[in-house]
């Protein structure tokens, strides 16, 4: 079971100062139990993580809280960024027992396999 | 096995992933640094960390930030995707003015590091009293 990552960069307009959107590094881990996905959104704090599934797809958006980034500066390596990312979320998955947690600046997404999909033993019965 | 599931705006991710995240060693973590008139801001987004991964001294105007990320698959676990990388850095950052060491802050949220260097006294800008003569 694997999960289909797809995004468009795009751009979000934050009030006043417009940030640009784009795509945060993920990470996807799977175990009997469930699918994972570890995304880096640094700068959003938990409340700016708009999480939803909606006809087999989780889409992801991170905002930073509203505010002007500071100018100017002495040296820029980055620019504050919101972030956007769709998943395709694979057959299998419980989506009513999907949850999620932020890190540090991380976000974590468990996706619980349904019970159905789990490896089973399968009992065979003697007919004899 | 993800081969199969790449679609065509996987070519714009992966651009801007370029652009954004896959950068040089030893360029991590992207910092910012910003001058008010008061004091300095250096900014780093280091996500994944927590206070015990990162040091932040002041060595003789020099900020130095050292830290390391780890990202390991958890225990049990098999990966299928992997962007997100690790690194160890030792950022030095030279000041361009004097910093009253003793009074420099350093805040770690939401996976961002903030350092705030108050300036010195006699770095800061002064008026100067113009008498009649």
């Amino acid at each position: 079971m694997s999960i289909a990552v797809t995004e468009k960069n795009g751009i979000s307009r934050a009030g006043a100062y417009q940030r640009r959107t784009a795509a945060p590094p993920v990470d996807v881990f799977e175990n009997a139990d469930e699918l994972l996905i570890v995304a880096d959104v640094p700068g959003v704090p938990n409340d700016g993580i708009d999480l939803r599934v909606e006809n087999g797809t989780l889409t992801l958006t991170a905002r930073h809280a509203d505010g002007k980034e500071e100018f100017p500066a002495l040296v820029r390596e980055y620019d504050e960024v919101d972030f956007r990312a769709t998943f395709r979320i694979p057959a299998g998955v419980d989506t009513s027992a999907i949850a999620a947690e932020t890190k540090n600046g991380t976000l974590i997404v468990h996706l619980p396999k349904a019970a159905a999909l789990k490896a089973r033993k399968i009992v065979v019965r003697s007919n004899d | 096995m993800l081969t199969g599931w790449r679609e065509f705006d996987e070519t714009l991710r992966t651009l801007g992933m370029l652009q954004r995240h896959f950068r040089p060693l030893a360029t991590w973590p992207p910092t910012n640094v910003l001058e008010t008139k008061t004091s300095f801001v250096v900014r780093s987004e280091v996500p994944g960390l927590a206070e015990a991964d990162v040091s932040v001294s002041v060595e003789d105007d020099v900020l130095v930030i050292r830290g390391e990320r780890k990202v390991a698959v958890p225990e049990g676990y098999k990966a299928h995707l992997r962007e997100r990388q690790a690194y160890a850095f030792t950022r030095k950052l030279p000041l361009p003015a004097r910093v009253e060491a003793d009074a420099v802050a350093a805040t770690l949220k939401d996976g961002v590091l903030t350092v705030t260097l108050p300036k010195a006294k006699e770095a800061l800008p002064r008026q100067v009293a113009i008498k009649a003569g």
